[in-house]
Formats: structure tokens, C-alpha cells, sequence
């Protein structure tokens, strides 16, 4: 599970390639003419950003609604300015998932002034509703479009990137869905819901050539003091990190309540059990404890993913172990609370939870210090620029969906080693645990239908 | 503590209180290494099943029998395959123990479902890497539910067998939906089959899918296969 990566080397990603007429008379009929370097497996290929067809000034008339009613006009936005890019060079985004995670996600793209923002898709309809008025505000038209099915959305040819923050449930579906429909994706974390899922979002990433990344803006934002000195060899060789968080989600089975909501239930459950409509089941609130969709089990990792993904993702960077997974965890569970120690394969121990022990705390060899090495970095600002630049360039982002899924694995195998009481050994490389038939029964777990990985 | 939890089964529903049935928990969880009290786990769970119970007490014990259940669990499950308010926790199982039998009851399921009931007997199917289903997936590549010609191809892309590129390469969809997942899996046995190290098989596929009739997405992922070939071999 080794790569190079981030700041050390370039990615290998390749070019977009899109094949879409563009959406709304406001965009100049103009192909983008960047080029981008595009290192592949030993070979450079130098191939245009963007590989859309060039439509025609009378196919692009022909799928215009106002083609014969109105004259062609180029506006002064769509040209851009010096504050803002001509739309040709704007990343064409929509959002999938606009709750609270996914608000949030929205306005940072929508305030971008190189983002233009076109469709959304919720199953809620006050959430799409309120969503669209805030965008077509910021734009000054009504040019938004709504979706409830978010397979609708992505198979519009005319979008560059998807963010998403939907329940976790349906974050793998998603994105490799949006991976075969040409599309990048930011998604939120926690990326994914089952051990199978991560290498599956991976190789749809590659196959595509597709820039995915993992939503946790913490991993490089709120542990610098401790990942600059690590990574300046301040610390020695790491031992062992500590990790405070949880619970583990729990079995959900809320009492059937009345809609009071204009949902599509049945598309929010998706690959989920069904289940009785609850607002508490899919309230999208950040509780973890029985009241929100982060507390229960066929939803989420519970709080062992959900601030797992900022914790463990912030403890792997400080190790530099983000591009491994561990090899073996050991339950310990004979007096007190239960913990976990997670051991990687250069020896690093990651506890989960050990007693009397800080989030976060290092056992480092200090007297011994070792060589620095380069901190990597966002290639844009803050984790949304890292994403847009990355998808300009086809680097990889910070958060790399590799990345994030390795963060994931860590919660995942957690969760399973306090649900089965026991010390699991885990090859990375197979994706199973060698010689422990049960344990393998819970990498994945069959989707309701009609879904499908 | 066990008897008092499977009776507290018997009025368990959504909106009553899961603390009652934290002894089979605990019972799953001292199964391990302990294929005997597996066993007789496993028996109790099923009679239950067999019973006058909710749905969501239904579903709460298949996701116990995920764990604990054997051969004998697919005799049961394989009657709930084709219940549609069943069907899926019953592949919760089924999909997920390794016992022969739980295959064998998918494939004996797939010609007595249909819609979305089928599709997620299908999806099982693939998860399993179920090679004795090649043939009847292939079948359904025509069928004329799209959405589940389209979930055969995704099946057929996981299982990989030799048989199941055959059938994916001659597949001639009429729905671009199914056409897409037909392609998306043909890609998808070619990395496995350069993985393990097969690549003149891999490199076939590849440049199969490098016409200049494919979408450029398709020629791209084409491309990028045909160069990890290359690499390969190198």
C-alpha cells in the first residue's frame, strides 16, 4: 500500500476527460487550452486538462432552449475579470448531500471564484429547495438545478466535480458511481462504511483517473504542532501514538415516527436495512449519542469513524504512516475498559483509548533524533483549494482517497475488535484477516437492493 | 440470561429495548473458537427465525447469524431469499458465510425473483465471487430488465472467471447504462487479471476497450491499462 506521494512526488493522475455541451448560454464556446504533465507508470504524456469535445456554435444552438428565441449573447461574467476566471476556466461542481456537512462544503466551492456551482441533489426537499435559493442568490440568476436521484446528476456531461456529504452509507456508492461517470469527487469522511469499500473507491479513483479526496480538513489544520516537530525528527523514532475517541456505533431500532418532512425515504435508507422513518435516524446532526444517523451502525462507524477519521487521520500523518494500514490489532480486555494497541508494520504502536493516557500523546526516542523530512502540504488553499488545484493539475490531493481510506481502516478495525471481543491480525495487502473465516465475514456486508458496489 | 434474551425476541420491535438481548451478544461473541456453542447458537437463532417474530427481530438475528452461521443457516434463509421484505437480510447471511450451501441457495433463488429482489441476489452473487453462477448471469446480460442486465454485468466484473470477460465482451446491450457497467467490469477483470500477473490476458481486454468507438473515458482507462501492462512486463 506504499506510494510516493504529496509534496515529495507528482502524481500520476490522468487528464480529465470529459465529453459534455456546456450548460446555460452564459458559457463561451471555447475549449480550455491548459496542458498538463502527466508522469504514467514510467511514461509522460503531455494531454490537454481538458479532453471535452469542442462543440459547435450550432450543435451547442441546437441543444439550447433559446437558441432560435433569443440572440447568442456572451456576458461580462462569463468572461470573467480580473477577479475571476473566464468561465471556460471555471471547475464546473454540484453537491450530492446538502446537510449540515454538505452546506458547509457548498459554500466553500460556491465562494470560489474559480467554482462555477450549477446542480445539487438531496433527497429532502426543503434541503434542495433552500439550498438552490442560495445559490441562484449568490449568482443573481436561477440557473441551480435540483435533483433527488443523485445517479440523475451524474450523468449530466457538462460537471467536473461532485463534493459529497450524504450519510456514510452511501459514500462509496457515490463516488464510485461519480468515478464512472468522469466526474472528481470531494468527499466527506468518514470516506467509507466497510473495510471492502476503500480499495474499491481506490482502484475506481485510478481507473478513471479521477481526483478523489477525503473531507477531513483537520488532519493538516489542527495538528501542525505536533506533525512539524515528528516530521523535523524532533520526536525520535515514534513508538507509539494514543487515540481518544469513540463510541462505537450502535444497533438502531427507533420506533416508526410519522414523516414530518418531505423525504424520499427510501433513497435515504438506499443500501441500508430498511427501516421505520425516525427523524432521530436521519438527523444529520453531529451528535453521536442515539440521536443522529452518526450514532448507528448500518448509517456510520459511530464516533470511532466520525472523529476517528480527524484523530487517527491526525495521528497517521504525525507517524507518516498515511499511505499503510495495520497489520494486527490487540484487544486488550482482561481488567477495566477495554482498549486497543494497533501495530504497523515498521513497528509503530497506534492505542486506541489506552488508560491514563492523553489524545495524542507520543512515545518517542528524543534523545535519538533522526533526519527531517518535508512536511507535505495543500497544493491550494485550505483542503477545498487542494482539491480544485489538484483537479486543475490531476495531482493528487492531500487527502488522497488512498489516504483516507487507510485513516478509515484503522476505526473499522477497531470497531470490529471490540464487537468480536478480540485481537485480529490483518493483511493489507489481501484485504482479509489470514485464517479467521469469521472475522472476514464483516469486511463487507451485502447492500439492500437494487445497490451495488 | 440466554433464555430470558430469546424470549425477549419474541416482542422485540422497532421502539423496544435492545438491553435485553445483550446476552446473545455476549453468547456470539464467547462462540469464537467454540464451534460446539456455535452450534447450538446457531440452532437457537434459526428456531427462533422460524417463529412468530417482528421483522426487525428477524433482522436482528440474521445479523447474528452473519457471524455464527453455517450450512445449516442457508437451508433456512434460502425460503426468505425470495420474500421481498426478507430477501436482503437473508443475503446479510448468506453473502457472507462462506459455506457452499449459502451459494448454492442464491443461485437456486436467482429464476424465482425478479426486479429489485433479483438484482440484490445477483449483487450477492458477485460479492461472492460465485464462479458457478458465471452461467446464469451471463444469461441475464439480455435480460429484459435493464437494471438487471445491468447488476449481471457488475456481478459478472467481479466474479473475473475467463467465462465472465466472454460473456461481458460479447454483450451487446442496448441500454448505456448496462453498456457502461459492461465496460466498468471488463476493466475491472482486466485488473485483476493483471494483478495476478496475467497480462497478456489483461492487455487483451484493454486494447479491446481502445476503439475509437468507446467514449474518451473508456480509451483513457484503456490506455492507462494498456501502459500498466506495459510496465508490467517491463
Amino acid at each position: 500500500m506504499s506510494l510516493s506521494f504529496g509534496g515529495v512526488s507528482k502524481s500520476w493522475h490522468s487528464p480529465t476527460c470529459r465529453e459534455r455541451p456546456r450548460p446555460s448560454p452564459n458559457w463561451p464556446l471555447v475549449n480550455r487550452p491548459t496542458l498538463a504533465k502527466v508522469p504514467l507508470t514510467g511514461l509522460s504524456l503531455f494531454l490537454p486538462m481538458s479532453m471535452n469535445q469542442k462543440p459547435t456554435r450550432r450543435a451547442f444552438l441546437k441543444t439550447s432552449g433559446v437558441a432560435l428565441a433569443a440572440p447568442y449573447v456572451i456576458t461580462s461574467s462569463a468572461l470573467g475579470n480580473a477577479d475571476r476566471p473566464p468561465a471556460s476556466d471555471r471547475i464546473v461542481v454540484a453537491g450530492i448531500g446538502i446537510g449540515n456537512m454538505g452546506r458547509g462544503d457548498q459554500n466553500a466551492f460556491l465562494n470560489r471564484k474559480d467554482v462555477q456551482y450549477v446542480a445539487l441533489c438531496d433527497v429532502r426537499e426543503d434541503f434542495r429547495d433552500n439550498s438552490k435559493a442560495g445559490v441562484d442568490k449568490h449568482y443573481g440568476n436561477s440557473d441551480c438545478k435540483v435533483y433527488n436521484d443523485f445517479r440523475e446528476l451524474l450523468a449530466r456531461t457538462d460537471i467536473d466535480a461532485v463534493h459529497i456529504a450524504t450519510p456514510d452509507h452511501w459514500h462509496a456508492i457515490m463516488t464510485i458511481e461519480a468515478c464512472r461517470n468522469g466526474k472528481d469527487v470531494y468527499c466527506q469522511k468518514p470516506e467509507t462504511l466497510t473495510l471492502r469499500e476503500g480499495p474499491l473507491m481506490v482502484a475506481a479513483a485510478r481507473r478513471y483517473g479521477r481526483v478523489v479526496s477525503g473531507g477531513s480538513q483537520r488532519v493538516l489544520g489542527d495538528y501542525r504542532k505536533m506533525v512539524d516537530p515528528a516530521w523535523a525528527g524532533e520526536y525520535g523514532k515514534i513508538k507509539s501514538i494514543n487515540v481518544n475517541v469513540g463510541p462505537m456505533p450502535q444497533l438502531c431500532n427507533l420506533p416508526k415516527e410519522e414523516m414530518a418532512e418531505k423525504i424520499d425515504w427510501d433513497l435515504w435508507l438506499g443500501p441500508a436495512p430498511w427501516a421505520p422513518y425516525n427523524s432521530k435516524r436521519c438527523s444529520g446532526s453531529f451528535s453521536i449519542n442515539g440521536s443522529s444517523w452518526r450514532s448507528f451502525s448500518d448509517y456510520s462507524g459511530g464516533g470511532m469513524t466520525d472523529w476517528g477519521a480527524h484523530h487517527f487521520g491526525g495521528a497517521l500523518f504525525i507517524c507518516d504512516v498515511m499511505e499503510l494500514q495495520p497489520e494486527e490489532v490487540t484487544y486488550h480486555g482482561d481488567q477495566g475498559a477495554p482498549y486497543l494497541s494497533l501495530r504497523y508494520p515498521n513497528g509503530l504502536i497506534v492505542y486506541h483509548n489506552r488508560p491514563n493516557t492523553g489524545n495524542l500523546a507520543i512515545e518517542g526516542t528524543p534523545n535519538e533524533p533522526v533526519p527531517p523530512k518535508p512536511v507535505p502540504g495543500y497544493k491550494g488553499d485550505g483542503i477545498y483549494g487542494d482539491f480544485i488545484q489538484c483537479v486543475k493539475t490531476r495531482e493528487k490531493p492531500f487527502r488522497d482517497i488512498e489516504r483516507a481510506a487507510n485513516t478509515a481502516v484503522v476505526a473499522h478495525l477497531g470497531n470490529m475488535a471490540y464487537q468480536l471481543r478480540r485481537s485480529l491480525k490483518w493483511d493489507a495487502a489481501k484485504q482479509e484477516f489470514p485464517g479467521d473465516e469469521t472475522a472476514n465475514r464483516l469486511v463487507d456486508r451485502a447492500r439492500r437492493e437494487p445497490w451495488q458496489l | 440470561m440466554l433464555n430470558d434474551a430469546f424470549a425477549a425476541l419474541k416482542s422485540y420491535d422497532w421502539g423496544t429495548d435492545l438491553a435485553p438481548l445483550a446476552p446473545i451478544e455476549d453468547a456470539v461473541a464467547a462462540a469464537h473458537g467454540n464451534a460446539e456453542a456455535g452450534k447450538e447458537l446457531e440452532a437457537r437463532l434459526l428456531t427462533a427465525l422460524q417463529g412468530e417474530l417482528s421483522r426487525d427481530a428477524k433482522d436482528y438475528i440474521c445479523r447474528k447469524l452473519t457471524i455464527v452461521g453455517t450450512a445449516a443457516s442457508a437451508t433456512i434463509l434460502a425460503g426468505l431469499l425470495t420474500d421481498e421484505n426478507h430477501s436482503h437480510m437473508a443475503r446479510f447471511v448468506l453473502e457472507r458465510i462462506p459455506a457452499p450451501a449459502a451459494a448454492q441457495a442464491l443461485r437456486e433463488a436467482l429464476p424465482k425473483v425478479s426486479g429489485k429482489v433479483k438484482i440484490g441476489v445477483i449483487g450477492s452473487l458477485g460479492a461472492r465471487r460465485d464462479a458457478a453462477a458465471v452461467s446464469a448471469l451471463s444469461g441475464l446480460l439480455a435480460d429484459g430488465d435493464a437494471a438487471v442486465a445491468r447488476a449481471a454485468a457488475t456481478a459478472l466484473g467481479d466474479i473475473g472467471t475467463v467465462d465472465a470477460v466472454k460473456a461481458l465482451q460479447a454483450a451487446r446491450p442496448s441500454a448505456a447504462a448496462t453498456m457502461q457497467a459492461a465496460i466498468d467490469a471488463q476493466l475491472t477483470c482486466a485488473e485483476a487479471l493483471l494483478a495476478e500477473n496475467k497480462r497478456a490476458e489483461a492487455l487483451a481486454i484493454y486494447k479491446s476497450l481502445a476503439s475509437d468507438d468507446r467514449s474518451k473515458l473508456v480509451r483513457l482507462a484503456a490506455t492507462r491499462g494498456i501502459l500498466a501492462c506495459a510496465a508490467k512486463n517491463a
